[in-house]
């Protein structure tokens, strides 16, 4: 007897039909058996289907049984196939008919329950795209997929509830789409009025949200630079509709959405640790995954201590930092992921950290400053925007009224700024692909930022006086682009040119 | 092609032979080997760890020293040397570096660009070792010897207690050759050392005239080609902006008289006079522009 139950396999994010084949041989020794490349997760799938089913009280079926994952030249990974091979041996011993139209994905416990699993978001997208209605998921994964209009999701809790309403014996209410709690905007670890002085820096930082461009800090430890790029998460926009469906499949496909969750709304903040991995920041694996790069997409990715970063690291940030996205190849697939993220750094001015600090001595000789300044990647730093050296605030120095939060600004207050300045940039690049002024190329650069003569004049200046390089000399443009967003200016001027200037980038020289 | 002078050759710096016994039996040398060149020769050392004040001084001083026509002797490290060497470079004066290791080898490497431009600008490299020896712990401190020998006095820019400059001092008293200091401030690490030689009686240094009285070749008058502020800039900046806005010239106003005091970072200037940081950001730029103010390592300071 031969069953076949649809399913999907998700490589990268893309995904494929995969028809489930299951024969039930009545000759031959009782035997399960699964073939179509299936990694080891998908192999141990007759142990959890066996048991389950048994879990269930029923007789698990004493036939030869091979299944076959069809297209069979495809690498199948995870546990999703647990759910449709159970149903397609269940179909046989219960005798009802695989509901047609339908897909099926889950992970079965040994007790019959399904467990959450990912890839639900992505095989709701593949269900619209080629006509399929209903979805059997668990229970857990079902808020994530019923994101997708127009499409019947069916939330299973164990294969008892499921085999009762294929026997048309029960009734499943599909999941009706609601935004889920847990992943609505968790506030951002600090307000930015927390932060105390570092008048400038907080200055820096919101024109880095307005316009999404990069940001470097350098200054010593403890002179407040974590606690800045954690305040930002506070004054960044809200994902629009398509960004958050690109982010959400990015996670549906990394298994990052938790159980129950469903779209991701909020700009997501990454924060990895210096010695991450190489696959594990870009991305990779034989059967590559996402790295932090992609899940910072139209977020924020935060490297603390960017010297340390390892320089391969770095050098691999190169291709989406310039193209917003990266192309991850293995001998057996190519993947693309995307990753357009702000990246936000962070570093030490020397070894020690005390270079130009006001009270306390760096220790280290010129030549270990060059050495440890050298460390970053020039062409990374190219691609920084804005540039800032950060001085420990001695709190002492502040009056009352200064140390008292309720006169500093907000972050609600700023997020206002940023979302007005985010929402003239779409406006302006509504005919373009991109959609902040960090992405603008030089040709956007000459159409939307024209420079009056004076404003022109004066970056010349600057330009010979700082030796700003060519990039450095566009850069200054953007950023003073978004100066004017910010402003609620048409044309840039003067003063918002001057001021850009403060960001350029800078040796940080000895002390 | 390195050359060789000994000590029994008439081209031997006369100076230098009257350390005594202690003096290099052989100078290797590149350039410009010449008795002009020894004739007033001011040695200028200082820590490797100069910091802002101590490379801003060093600059402002020996432009002045080195365009006089003093030459100056240093060792060739980063640091304060690298600072008095460049300084005497760039005001087309001459100036001489002794070097710790064998006269085909410059060391620090990386300082090799600014090896170049002594030897074009008619200054010297000098070294009693010979070949591709390289530098040991104990010849930085032969070579101080030298720097202090070729020397009529030693002008020490900043230096910790147990810095190599005191060295070079020490030598220099040894010699019988005067001892110039620059004044620093009590906390920083690296005037701890001058300021000792200050205790001990060598000079203090507030301007280049304290130095230039001593050797008697005080030339009056603006230095050529040395003026600071660029002033095309100035002049078009200043006449666009002044009509514009108003309150932009007070504010300038009031941020140099804040930096006459001491240099500051934008940051404490903002709270010091209460402005947003975006408009004093454009302030701060407009005035560099301008040459007005000048930054260092994170301080803004009055040109």
């Amino acid at each position: 007897m031969l069953i076949k139950v649809p399913s999907v396999a998700n490589l990268g994010l893309e995904t494929i039909k995969v028809d489930v084949e299951i024969n039930l041989a009545s000759r031959g020794l009782p035997g399960f058996e699964i073939v179509g490349l299936p990694d080891k997760a998908v192999g141990e799938s007759t142990e959890r289907v066996r048991t389950a089913i048994s879990s269930c009280g029923i007789d698990f079926p004493a036939k030869k049984i091979t299944v076959n994952l069809a297209p069979a030249d495809v690498p199948k990974e995870g546990s999703l196939y647990d759910l449709p091979i159970a149903v397609g041996i269940l179909s046989s011993v219960l005798e009802f008919a695989v509901p047609e139209k339908s897909l099926f994905l889950g992970e079965l416990s040994f007790d019959g329950s399904l467990r959450h699993t990912k890839g639900a978001f992505l095989m709701a997208l593949f269900a619209k795209e080629f006509g399929f209605e209903k979805l059997f998921v668990p229970k857990d994964s079902a808020n994530e997929a019923a994101t997708i209009k127009g499409i019947k999701v069916f939330p299973i809790e164990n294969l008892t509830q499921l085999s009762g309403f294929l026997l048309k014996r029960k009734n499943i209410e599909p999941v009706v789409y609601k935004e889920s709690q847990n992943l609505v905007a968790p506030p951002a670890e600090f307000d930015m009025k927390e932060v105390l002085g570092q008048e400038q820096a907080k200055r820096a930082i919101e024109i880095a949200a307005a316009g999404g461009h990069n940001i470097i800090m350098v200054g010593s430890p403890g002179s407040g630079k974590t606690m800045l790029a954690r305040a930002l998460p506070g004054i960044l926009p809200p994902l629009n509709e398509i960004e958050s469906l690109e982010v959400t499949k990015i996670y549906s496909a990394a298994g990052g959405i938790p159980p129950g969750g469903s779209l991701i709304t909020n700009r997501q903040f990454r924060a990895p640790h210096h010695t991450a991995s190489l696959a594990g920041l870009i991305g990779g694996g034989s059967k590559p995954q996402p790295g932090e790069v992609s899940l910072a997409h139209r977020g924020v990715l935060f490297l603390d201590e960017f010297n340390e970063f390892p320089r391969s690291i770095m050098e691999a940030m190169r291709q989406p930092l310039e193209d917003g996205y990266l192309t991850i190849s293995r001998s057996k697939q190519r993947v693309m992921y995307p990753a357009d993220f702000m990246l936000v750094a962070s570093a030490n001015p020397c070894p020690c950290g005390y270079l130009n600090h006001p009270k306390k001595n760096c220790i280290c000789n010129q030549n270990q400053i060059r050495k440890y300044q050298k460390r970053v990647s020039g062409p990374i730093l190219d691609r920084i925007d804005l540039h800032i050296q950060i001085m420990p605030v001695d709190t002492n120095e502040f009056s009352d009224n200064q140390k008292n939060s309720e006169f500093l600004e907000s972050s609600k207050a700023i997020k206002q700024r940023v979302v007005l300045a985010r929402e003239k940039q779409s406006e302006r690049f509504k005919t373009e692909i991109i959609h902040s002024n960090s992405q603008m190329k030089n040709t956007h650069i000459k159409k939307y930022c024209k420079l009056a003569k004076d404003v022109e004049q004066i970056l010349r200046q600057a330009a010979i006086k700082f030796q700003l390089s060519a990039r450095s000399y566009m850069k200054m443009i953007k950023v003073a682009r978004t100066i004017a967003d910010l402003d609620n200016a048409e044309e840039i001027a003067i003063s918002h040119m001057a001021e850009a200037l403060q960001y350029r980038p800078k040796t940080y020289e000895s002390a | 092609m390195a050359q060789v002078v000994e000590i029994t050759d008439k081209k031997y710096p006369e100076l230098l032979k009257k350390i005594g016994s202690i003096a290099p039996q052989k100078l290797y040398y590149k350039g410009n080997f010449c008795d002009e060149i020894f004739e007033n020769c001011l040695a200028v050392v200082g820590s490797r760890r100069l910091t802002s004040y101590g490379r801003r001084a060093t600059e402002q001083l020996i432009t002045e020293i080195a365009a006089a026509g003093v030459t100056i002797v240093s060792g060739f490290m980063f640091g304060g040397d690298e600072a008095a060497h460049s300084a005497a470079v760039k005001a087309g004066g001459k100036t001489i570096a002794v070097m710790p290791c064998g006269i085909n080898i410059i060391h620090p490497e990386y300082q090799a660009e600014l090896y170049n431009e002594i030897l074009e600008t008619g200054g010297l490299i000098i070294s009693e070792y010979e070949g591709n020896f390289l530098p040991q712990t104990w010849s930085f401190v032969q070579r101080d010897r030298i720097v202090a020998g070729l020397s009529k006095a030693v002008l020490v820019t900043e230096a910790s207690l147990n810095s190599g400059s005191l060295i070079t001092a020490g030598y220099a008293k040894k010699f019988g050759r005067k001892v110039f200091s620059l004044p620093g401030q009590i906390f920083s690490e690296v005037s701890k050392g001058t300021i000792k030689l200050i205790k001990e009686g060598a000079e203090v240094v507030t301007e280049a005239r304290d130095i230039l009285s001593f050797y008697k070749v005080l030339r009056s008058g603006v230095i050529p080609g040395l003026t600071r502020n660029p002033g095309f800039v100035k002049k078009t900046l200043d006449s666009r902006f002044r009509g514009n806005d108003n309150n932009l010239g007070s504010l300038e106003g009031k941020i140099i008289d804040w930096l006459k005091r001491e240099p500051m970072e934008a940051d404490a200037i903002a709270r010091a006079l209460c402005v947003p940081a975006a408009k004093l950001g454009m302030t701060l730029s407009l005035m560099q522009l301008k040459g007005i103010i000048n930054q260092e390592s994170g301080k803004y300071y009055v040109d």
